[in-house]
């Protein structure tokens, strides 16, 4: 054991200790920040200018009513948009002509042509020299329609405002019932467990890579014979994914302070730019969700974790590896690809039976356990399996790790490699 | 007391015999050496001593006890394949690699800070292993051997690539073991170094111990049926005379084994005229002759055989 420590430490230390992990763990969280800040910042910072919008009116009954729908204001308390009216001396070619040239000098940022048909079901053009700012066609597309929907209906003799009243849409709240009772979730929980099941994807992944490479590191530069004058294949391998286990935790322990932290000072500075959000509800993990969150991460890490040690032993280099890698990998993003069908039906049978098979457990059951939870019998079934996988996949890698540590050259085929097992 | 015993130990890798039927003894307090042609069985012999490799057949005993991990730290072994943590600190990594064997702190830093002074390695200790010279690392290695001080050393191929002041430094150490009353056992293919340390010898070729025990006896049994030639000249008539079986010449020295019952007189007064010589003696079979010899004969043997 307490040689076991030993690898587990110069593991950890090694690792944490370099520029890599130092560099990734900071700029972790300060990305995922910055994803969030710097979109409020750009708006926030940027100094919009007037825009002058000239408006052609052939109905000459828009004009107004638009000027006084579209009164935002600018920062300096200018108004965002500035209208300009333009009518029809003689030559309507001849005004739109001169029109065009005003967008294309700059004097207009874009024009608006009103048809004198507009209420019968004309159409309104939005000329510019670009039409890729949705959100302002948007805001001028609906002002007419309100303008001319309105219009309309005082022509039939109707009350608009009563209309609106009358047209105002039902809301439909979304809300949970559990053995605990009736909740109120706005699918926060479901994406919060979401995110747990990718970060369980990532982490396997990102670890599981780190340990293929400290094997092959090992094998290559040839000091593990050194190392294995002293210990056992087993408890090298043992070591290896333990320590690195442990940076892994390190790191998200300093990631989940960062997002404890976030998320308490978070919510005055959104609401300062936001004040609705101000009463929107942080999302909150169940305890029982995050308990078995823990479980099939630890056991979906050492599971895939293992696998990796194990091609990283049959390998010469990390290009070889990344063939051998490829099918393990697949054992992982085969349950993400299924997880909007299971999010769907979580509790049809293929779903169910998907998420017992322990290769996929650790995110498939873990995602039936955050949308529906499943009866305890299917997740102790998991479980269970996902353990006895675990320890199968711990014996079989040990045998050959310790054959194929020590083999330099070819790569080995399959039928070598069941022949390594014997000869452990 | 023997420090290791091997009985009848096979290991065969499908239809390949690494190792057939070899039996060791070797006494403690010795320097005993492995030797053989590249692929004769000679690192597969040591894994399994060293428990890395399973014997098919067979027993091993170290120190009179079976082979375990508690033996490992009795045991100190410095492999043919070998290579060190190439970004680790050279302090670091031979503290890692002694607390491996058991040995910890201060006690660990002392006998590092101590071994890295006779190798005049002082100032290196808070290098990148990647910094040192092949040689340099050939030195930490060793030093992550013996640092434990155990009782049993085996050395796979320790002189290979140190420069003659290197070696001579391993080879003092080593006799400086032995005196402490140390067993060591080291592979090789080179006969000069054999020649100068050990004390008992094994010759192993394609799997199998061709020839084994103390060297100055295997010499003697081979009686004084060589003779050494330094001379200046053209001397492949030599080849020719009769008492000759087989030269080796080195072109200013020459190794010719005699055929039974000749004279080297005879062969002196053939040469004088013909050739300068500047040394002429007779005496044992070089330990090259003896390894070129015999390894000769077993591949012819097996070749016939086929």
């Amino acid at each position: 054991m307490r040689k076991i420590l030993a690898v587990i430490k110069r593991e950890y230390i090694q690792i944490v200790r370099t520029k890599g992990f130092i560099i990734g763990t900071i700029l972790g969280p300060v990305l995922m920040a910055a994803f969030i800040v710097v979109p409020i910042l750009v708006q926030f910072v940027s100094v919009d200018k007037q825009e002058k919008i000239g408006v052609l009116d052939l109905s000459r009954e828009v004009f107004m009513e638009l000027d006084n729908k579209l009164d935002q204001e600018l920062k300096d308390g200018n108004r965002r948009y500035s209208f300009l009216e333009f009518r029809i001396e003689e030559n309507s070619d001849q005004l739109l002509e001169e029109l065009n040239k005003k967008v294309l000098a700059k004097e207009l940022t874009a024009y608006i042509y009103i048809p004198e048909n507009i209420s019968e079901g004309g159409v309104a053009e939005y000329v510019s020299e670009h039409v890729s700012d949705f959100d302002k066609q948007g805001n001028i597309g609906q002002a007419l329609s309100s303008i001319i929907i309105e219009k309309r209906l005082k022509g039939e003799g109707l009350d608009p405002e009563k209309i609106g009243q009358h047209m105002r849409p039902v809301r439909l709240d979304t809300k949970k019932v559990t053995t605990r009772g009736v909740e109120r979730d706005a699918g926060g929980t479901f994406m919060i467990s979401f995110v747990l099941v990718l970060i369980l994807y990532m982490a396997v992944i990102f670890y599981g890579q780190i340990i293929l490479r400290g094997v092959i590191e090992e094998k290559s530069s040839r000091v593990v014979e050194i190392v294995l004058s002293s210990l056992r294949p087993f408890q090298l391998m043992a070591g290896k994914i333990l320590g690195i286990a442990a940076v892994g935790f390190t790191q998200y322990a300093i990631w989940s302070l960062f997002g404890i932290a976030a998320t308490k000072y978070s919510k005055n500075v959104v609401s300062r730019f936001f004040p609705a959000a101000a009463d929107f509800p942080i999302p909150t993990i169940p305890a029982y969700i995050f308990v078995y969150f823990i479980i099939f991460f630890i056991l979906g890490y050492f599971l895939y974790g293992t696998l990796y040690a194990g091609i990283g032993s049959m390998v010469n280099n990390e290009k070889e590896a990344q063939q051998l890698v490829m099918p393990v990998t697949m054992f992982l993003i085969v349950p993400i690809m299924l997880m909007t069908f299971v999010i769907r039906s979580p509790d049809s049978s293929v779903s169910v039976i998907l998420s017992i098979i322990p290769f996929f457990a650790p995110i498939l059951m873990l995602l039936r356990i955050s949308i529906l939870l499943p009866p305890f019998p299917e997740i102790a079934a998991s479980i269970v399996l996902l353990i006895l996988t675990t320890i199968l996949m711990i014996w079989i890698s040990a045998k050959i790790y310790r054959v194929g540590i020590l083999m330099y050259g070819k790569r080995p085929s399959f039928s070598e490699i069941i022949k390594w097992m014997r000869y452990g | 007391m023997n420090a290791l015993m091997i009985e009848n130990i096979t290991k065969r890798f499908g239809e390949f015999y690494a190792v057939k039927n070899l039996s060791i003894k070797i006494p403690e307090g010795t320097i005993y050496s492995l030797l053989g042609p590249n692929g004769a069985g000679k690192t597969t012999t040591i894994r399994m001593v060293m428990n890395i490799i399973i014997p098919d057949e067979g027993s091993i005993q170290v120190l009179n006890e079976k082979m375990d991990d508690r033996m490992k730290s009795r045991v100190g072994y410095l492999p043919e394949d070998r290579g060190l943590y190439p970004k680790m600190r050279v302090g670091e990594l031979l503290l890692f690699l002694a607390e491996l064997k058991g040995i910890q702190g201060q006690e660990a830093r002392n006998r590092i800070d101590d071994w890295l002074k006779r190798f005049d390695l002082s100032s290196w200790k808070q290098k990148k292993v990647e910094e040192l010279s092949r040689g340099m690392q050939q030195k930490i290695q060793f030093i992550a051997t013996v640092i434990h001080r155990p009782d049993l050393i085996i050395l796979d191929e320790p002189f290979s690539g140190l420069d003659p002041v290197n070696t001579k430094l391993f080879k003092d150490i080593m006799l400086e073991m032995k005196n402490e009353g140390k067993t060591i056992i080291f592979s090789t293919h080179r006969m000069e170094q054999v020649e100068m340390i050990s004390d008992n010898i094994c010759l192993i070729n394609k799997a199998e111990m061709v020839l084994e025990g103390n060297l100055t006896q295997i010499k003697k049994r081979y009686g004084k049926n060589t003779v050494v030639l330094d001379y200046d000249g053209d001397a492949s008539f030599i080849e020719a005379l009769p008492g000759v079986e087989k030269i080796d010449d080195y072109g200013k020295f020459m190794e010719i084994k005699m055929k039974e019952r000749s004279d080297p007189q005879e062969l002196l007064e053939k040469s004088m005229g013909k050739i300068r010589i500047n040394k002429f003696e007779v005496r044992e079979p070089s330990l090259n002759a003896i390894f070129i010899d015999k390894v000769g004969e077993t591949n012819a043997q097996n070749t016939r055989g086929h």
